[in-house]
């Protein structure tokens, strides 16, 4: 399957003034790619959220400093974004998120822990992690328009 | 773009105007002034989003924290963007507001 590079690489700092930016590299790369808006929104949502909590519990919590290295590449039909970062290793696929029975609750009865994830997950076609030699990598794929099972 | 409010009151009805981005980064902003909104116990909170471009989960938890604090309180969402509405849907958030295309549909 080849690989190719779709955006330069950035670096960021891992803090919650990176957000935006972060959303915009990401906006860039998938408009360019043909994603369309609806598209787009879900995957700057799905790394908006994993950024967050990177730099929240990753960094922050775990009183580590560090960056957010971000690129993306066109790989066998599907547009993939790796997010690179050195903090404390989570895994978000372990982590629980809302069963269908909670969406029902009541807002003032709704869990506030696992929002975020669950609209990571919802809104690319994979997300995976890797976390090794004290590196933590998001690597999330979106199927391009014209790939079949494309989620748009 | 970074997030505009406006919040204000008018007798038992909270206003909220919210434009830009709602993220990890601006939730705490929004947080606070919906806090401050609520002290007068209003019966309403109206959230002017249809400037808002983005929405983070954070925006969610503002909306627990609201009701959580004021359980009677009845939260309207005012002409939010489809993307928005997209996420109150998926999250089982849009049965726990008000989703009107204006304050004027709640006169009606």
């Amino acid at each position: 399957m080849s690989i190719e590079p779709l955006m330069e690489k950035q670096i960021f700092p891992g803090t919650v003034d990176a957000l935006e930016p972060i959303r915009k590299y990401v906006a860039a790369a998938a408009q360019s790619a043909g994603l369309d808006r609806k598209a787009i929104y879900r995957l700057c949502l799905a790394v908006d959220e994993i950024a967050t909590n990177i730099v929240l519990h990753g960094y922050q919590e775990a009183g580590l400093e560090g960056d957010l290295k971000i690129g993306t590449s066109l790989e066998g039909g599907s547009l993939v974004v790796l997010l690179e970062d050195h903090g404390r290793p989570y895994d978000p696929n372990f982590h629980s998120v809302p069963e269908a029975e909670d969406l029902d609750l009541p807002l003032e009865s709704k869990q506030i822990g696992g929002l975020g994830i669950y609209l990571a997950l919802d809104g690319v076609d994979d997300l995976q992690y890797l976390a090794t030699d004290g590196a933590n990598v998001h690597r999330f794929v979106v199927r391009l328009p014209h790939s079949p099972e494309s989620k748009t | 773009m970074p997030l505009q409010m406006s919040p204000s009151v008018d007798g038992n009805t909270a206003r909220l105007s919210l434009a830009g981005e709602l993220d990890g980064a601006s939730a705490h902003l929004v947080r606070d002034a919906v806090d401050g909104l609520l002290s007068g116990r209003p019966e309403r909170l109206m959230l002017l989003v249809e400037k808002l471009t983005f929405m983070a989960s954070a925006g969610l938890r503002i909306l627990i924290f609201a009701k959580q604090k004021q359980p009677s309180l009845k939260i309207y969402v005012i002409r939010p963007q489809d993307t928005v509405i997209d996420t109150l849907k998926k999250t089982g958030f849009y049965q726990g507001v008000y989703v009107l295309d204006s304050e004027a549909e709640l006169q009606a």
